[in-house]
């Protein structure tokens, strides 16, 4: 596609691998080199800026705050800056400079992104898969002891139970609510104002809205007055008080409840502009041959944006695999409401067992090779 | 690839100047009480310990579980091992102490000097190596200092990764928990005693019954850590029911604990909070209310309950104005008259342990050491000291001289058993088995699954 | 669209209603906590915040001075003084936690020490001894009121200046602008070069950033941390930084990269063909093409960064110097579990930037997805 791609002379593979490795060995040095030239120059007008900036802790913040953002843009400049003055666009190599630019250049774009990744995503993989066949301390090797105990453990079983629950419930739920909102608010005037309302619990951290439903769940005794909302429509109707988290099984629901509240307006951003997208002549011609609004909603609307509601399912499922935040805020997990990424959390912190909290860690990422497999192969599909 | 790192570490440069330019300009903080003024503090202490110790210009880190008004009371105290050494100690605490400090010593960003809470947390880390043995001498030190010193050496003496046992955690202040708190004027009121036997406590129980009223207020609500107000029932009842070695047993796990024996007391437990006439808004109430707002049902009008079981703490969480002694007071939790026991007491304290060696932080355990470490967060509040060189004329009110008193006048006194069970234990599956209990279920099979847990981490 | 439904009033009228119905249980328990902060803390602890408008009954003790402070009055010894601390309207009153409605306001009660207790509905008591009484106890009055709604600001003030919140506002501006814009940075830079540039290992490459996604971050936090302090980072605000930019990149990748493929080949092909670097190319022509889509990530970033614990928790200190708001509000939960009001206006502080931020923002943020979204379908 590009005019000056990288065709490599093909003889053999060796030679190939060679001009790969001495490609990326030029971009490593330019990186380095880029990086370096930055940092000294954040560093230098830290020292000059320092000296003159009175002693006051929110200028320094903002200072090195600035300063740290400046270096990551001297990077892509510096690092490109000395790719471009080492092969040169010009002169008697013209053709070859070029080249071999454009084979350092995607690996100088590339490269933090490929460096960051590596030290905070792939070694701690590759770290839990090996403490998941150690001990406690990671220090004596115990085999497939603790994939052992987890088949047995009880608690375990809870846990897996739980987060099923919750991914079949939450993101169902939330696109579901989402699709619904996101259908109705395209239809009315205050449409946008109403969307804003609904997407808002989004900005709300997982913390802040555990402590807004405690409010609510909130329970008193039967006699005294009230003041979780739910409980109060309970008694008004005239039931009994209900401590809601405490409540076998249905806690599970109401804990969901809030995560679902949460991301509802994620999907219904999404879904929403998925359905602007739709072309209007199809919609036009389902008009014309007499269709409902319900019609055109369910049989043309909903399938043209599938492929996003999947996407917008996948997202919410892999959060809701993550989320441990609401669980520990609200219950700990007691009451029969552990979920595997707190239980995982348990381990680490209470039971202080890195093997069986990385082993729970790898369970939570095998229950996710499906989807990672099904987005990989839409990656694919897009790249061709 | 190393470009992350060496951003890393010129950024570091950045960051940490910063707060250094700031805390340089700081001056000493200010000390509560002036020395050499007040004769209830043992100053020459002070003194001695400010001429033994120069340490200016270093630093020392301290995290602990105190947060706000805790957290200026410990601030007071180290003031004054500022003030002696010149060194600076810069203290921070967190809710989340029990994780963080497992992450903090795993990762090795230890704190110098931290305060555990709980013994049970402390042993791990001793036996993972990460806590620094404080010698044989402070071992002797408390043994000699401290009432019932040896029982206090055990509490902070654990084994190391060498699996060889050392003293670890130095034990400086300690909580009563055997209290019972009522309002006077209430029991005035409506004609009631304070009892003095468990069999009068439980037939005063059944008179407010009688009476029309609840005796009862019982929380077991702490967010995440739900259920350990209970805990501290079921080893208060232990105590009175069975004598102290068997308590000793069930701690370290040589009778399991679905033994008949434990059972029993989880019931006596039961008894209480199990029997809806007992406790205010019924069974179904004790475990969703939480343990903060569980006490001020002893000060509603008309009082929705008369007593509450709970640790000398617990007076912060008392309505704002309430006066000690004169709204609000307590009695010690009585042992059965029948059963010769003494009179046991349960308690709870916290243990400072080194965690990243250092000059200042061996000279803040010998801090700790003096009288005056003592008594200045005495004379201010939430504050008993096992320690007899310190002056009990410095508690700050009557509440907690006489709490002391229990303290050192204990025939038995035991540390809360839940802080010495392993964390997935105590701080775990015991609450959960409490939460099940009160649910519902029965004592034998909580034991029992509480049993299994702990057979599971072995 | 609104064409189609406008032939149907009633239709019409259904969906504003759902739409009110949808919006009225999205922002109910929003809305309480914020009713909530702004009440006084006692009628906030014993009523729901939807009475906040209506006068509520109450039952209060109060202590009379004690009788030692009696002063001599025609012959009487007289302890006067007022049972509320601010306003109220007594209905009914009591001198024995058993009875405490027992008489009518204006009653006169002997009392057990002989002194006459009355009290009117304003609150105000008199007790009268015939002989110069003596202790230091005063007596408790129960008392039924009726009080008016109480608004306050003062759970505000409370939060914002005692609880050292003010602190932690600024340590988490300081964790979220750079947590938010240099991983969109590096992630454009990947994105243009995974989008537009050839390279061996670029469909690999690619596969492993979405495989990346799903990596649970709870697997990360002690191998990092223990990396950070052999390095010598430590707990700083660079190690977050870092640690947060890393854990946003696989999305930004995809997102920007499902983006950036989708911009108009002839664009890039001509300015190529003109002899413009791909450098160039990228800082002239994709970024402002892509700046929904930027702005949009943007958006997503700083709110979980913002509303980030975990990381926060591990990376970052627990002292003064280094808590973030999330995790202030947890010690809050923590320590102060009892008192809503502390709860409800720290949980408002902490929510009110990110909402002003997606208000700010939400235009960008319809149209970046419209994009991304679509092609990522």
């Amino acid at each position: 596609m590009a005019i000056s791609s990288t065709e490599a002379p093909r003889s053999t593979h060796l030679p190939a691998i060679l001009h790969f490795a001495a490609t990326l060995g030029v971009a490593l040095f330019i990186m380095i080199a880029g990086l370096g030239i930055s940092v000294v120059a954040a560093l230098a007008v830290f020292t000059a800026v320092n000296a003159i900036l009175p002693d006051i802790k929110l200028l320094q913040a903002v200072l090195v705050m600035l300063l740290g953002v400046a270096a990551c843009f001297g990077y892509f400049w510096g690092s490109n800056r000395i790719l471009d003055m080492a092969y040169p666009a010009r002169g008697e190599n013209i053709a070859a400079n070029i080249n071999s630019a454009n084979a350092i250049r995607p690996w100088l774009f590339l490269g933090p992104a490929v460096v960051i990744l590596g030290i905070y995503l792939v070694y701690p993989v590759i770290n839990s898969i090996i403490l998941s066949f150690h001990g406690p301390d990671g220090n004596q090797w115990v085999g497939g002891a603790n994939y052992a105990w987890l088949a047995k453990d009880a608690a375990f079983r809870e846990s897996m139970r739980n987060n099923i629950f919750w991914l079949i419930v939450v993101p169902t739920a939330a696109t579901f609510f989402g699709l619904v909102s996101a259908a109705l608010t395209d239809r009315i005037g205050w449409g946008n104002i109403a969307k804003s309302l609904i997407f808002m619990p989004m900005a709300i951290s997982f913390v802040g809205a555990s402590v807004i439903w405690k409010f609510i769940y909130d329970f008193r005794p039967q006699g005294s007055e009230q003041i979780g909302i739910l409980n109060a429509i309970v008694t008004f109707f005239g039931g009994d008080p209900q401590a809601w988290i405490t409540l076998p099984l249905w806690n599970n629901f109401f804990l969901m409840v809030i995560l679902i509240w949460i991301q509802t307006g994620f999907a219904m951003v999404i879904l929403s502009a998925a359905l602007r997208g739709i072309p209007e002549e199809t919609i036009e011609a389902a008009i014309i041959d007499g269709a409902s609004p319900f019609q055109i909603f369910y049989k043309i609307k909903v399938p043209q944006i599938w492929g996003t509601i999947a996407v917008v399912w996948t997202t919410i499922t892999i959060l809701v695999l993550k989320v441990f935040d609401i669980v520990l805020a609200m219950t700990n997990g007691q009451w029969g409401t552990q979920v595997l990424a707190n239980y995982m959390f348990d381990w680490m912190f209470r039971g202080l067992d890195f093997g069986r909290a990385s082993t729970i860690a790898l369970v939570i990422m095998a229950m996710v090779t499906p989807i990672m497999v099904w987005n990989i192969r839409e990656a694919r599909k897009d790249m061709k | 690839m190393k470009t992350p790192l060496l951003a890393g570490a010129v950024a570091l440069a950045l960051c940490s100047a910063a707060p250094m330019v700031v805390s340089g300009g700081a001056l000493a903080a200010d000390l509560k009480f002036a020395p050499g003024e007040d004769a209830r503090f043992n100053w020459k202490s002070f003194e001695d310990f400010k001429a033994a110790h120069d340490l200016s210009g270093q630093e020392m880190s301290l995290f602990g579980p105190w947060l706000s008004a805790d957290k200026d009371l410990i601030e007071s105290v180290t003031a004054y091992f500022e003030e002696a050494t010149g060194a600076k100690v810069k203290y921070s605490g967190s809710d989340s102490f029990e994780q963080q400090i497992v992450i903090d010593t795993q990762a090795g960003s230890a704190p110098n000097v931290a305060v555990f809470p709980q013994p049970g947390l402390a042993s791990d880390l001793a036996s993972k190596g990460l806590l620094v043995p404080l010698g044989n001498e402070t071992a002797d030190w408390i043994k000699n200092n401290y009432a019932a010193g040896q029982s206090w050496v055990d509490l902070g003496t654990y084994e190391g990764k060498d699996g060889t046992s050392a003293f670890y955690a130095f034990p400086y202040k300690a909580d009563v928990k055997s209290l019972v708190w009522f309002v006077p004027e209430n029991f005035e009121d409506a004609g009631y005693e304070v009892p003095t036997t468990m069999e009068e406590l439980k037939a005063l129980s059944e008179q407010i019954v009688a009476d029309g009223a609840t005796p009862w207020c019982i929380g077991l609500g702490s967010g995440g850590a739900t259920g350990w107000p209970a805990t501290d029932w079921v080893e208060d009842l232990m105590l009175r029911t069975q004598p102290p070695e068997v308590y000793d047993q069930w701690v370290r796990n040589e009778i399991p604990f679905d033994d008949e024996r434990v059972v029993a007391a989880i019931d006596e437990f039961g008894a209480f909070a199990k029997n809806d006439k007992y406790v205010d808004g019924g069974t179904s109430a004790v475990v969703s209310t939480d343990f903060r707002d569980s006490p001020k049902g002893l000060f509603a009008s008309p009082p929705k309950c008369y007593m509450h079981r709970q640790a000398s703490f617990i007076p912060s969480f008392f309505p704002e104005g309430t006066e000690l002694g004169r709204d609000a007071d307590f009695f010690y939790f009585p042992a059965y008259a029948e059963k010769d026991l003494g009179t046991p007491v349960l308690g709870a304290g916290t243990l400072f342990a080194i965690t990243k060696d250092s000059e200042v932080a061996r000279a803040f355990i010998d801090f700790l050491k003096t009288p005056i470490a003592h008594e200045i967060w005495m004379a201010q509040a939430g504050f008993l000291t096992p320690y007899t060189g310190a002056n009990p004329d410095a508690y700050a009110n009557d509440a907690l001289r006489k709490q002391g008193e229990i303290l050192t006048s204990a025939t038995t006194f035991r540390f809360d058993a839940s802080d010495l069970m392993p964390g997935k234990i105590g701080a775990g599956a015991f609450w959960t088995g409490m939460i099940d209990y009160v649910g519902g279920k029965s004592a034998k099979d909580v034991g029992a699954e509480i049993q299994k847990e702990w057979d599971a981490i072995k | 669209m609104s064409s189609v439904v406008g032939t149907r009033p009633a239709l019409t009228w259904a969906v504003h209603l759902s739409v009110l119905f949808l919006v009225a249980l999205w922002t109910l328990p929003t809305l309480g906590i914020l009713v909530s902060s702004f009440r006084d803390k006692d009628q906030l602890a014993v009523s729901g915040w939807w009475t906040a408008l209506v006068p509520a009954e109450r039952n209060i003790v109060a202590r009379a001075a004690p009788p030692e402070d009696a002063v001599a009055e025609n012959g009487n010894w007289i302890i006067a003084g007022n049972v509320f601390e601010g306003s109220g309207k007594a209905t009914a009153f009591g001198i024995s936690s058993r009875e405490p409605a027992a008489y009518a306001v204006g009653d006169t009660v002997e009392l057990r020490d002989g002194g006459r207790l009355t009290l009117d509905a304003t609150g105000d008591y008199t007790i009268s001894y015939v002989k110069k009484p003596d202790g230091n106890r005063g007596q408790r009055i129960f008392v039924t009121s009726v009080e008016p709604p109480k608004f306050t600001t003062a759970n505000y003030r409370t939060v914002l200046f005692s609880e050292g919140l003010g602190k932690s506002f600024i340590n988490t501006m300081t964790v979220t602008i750079p947590a938010t814009v240099i991983p969109i940075l590096i992630a454009a830079y990947a994105a243009y070069a995974l989008a537009w540039m050839q390279f061996p290992g670029r469909a690999l490459l690619l596969a492993t950033i979405v495989g990346l996604l799903v990596v649970p971050l709870q697997m990360s936090l002690i191998p990092l941390l223990r990396l950070y302090n052999d390095i010598g980072i430590g707990k700083s605000f660079i190690g977050i930084w870092l640690a947060h930019t890393a854990f946003g990149l696989p999305l930004a990748i995809y997102l920007l990269r499902n983006y950036m493929a989708g911009l108009p080949r002839e664009i890039i092909e001509s300015a190529r063909v003109d002899g413009a670097s791909d450098f160039e190319i990228f800082r002239k022509i994709i970024l402002p093409l892509s700046f929904p889509a930027l702005a949009s990530f943007a958006i997503f970033q700083f709110l979980w960064v913002w509303n980030d614990l975990l990381v926060a928790t591990v990376f970052l200190g627990n002292n003064e110097e280094q808590l973030v708001l999330t995790g202030r509000l947890r010690e809050l939960l923590g320590s102060r579990g009892g008192n809503w009001e502390i709860l409800t206006a720290s949980a408002f502080v902490a929510i009110v930037v990110p909402i002003l931020v997606f208000f700010a923002m939400q235009r960008y943020l319809v149209r970046g997805l419209l994009a991304g979204s679509v092609k990522g379908g």
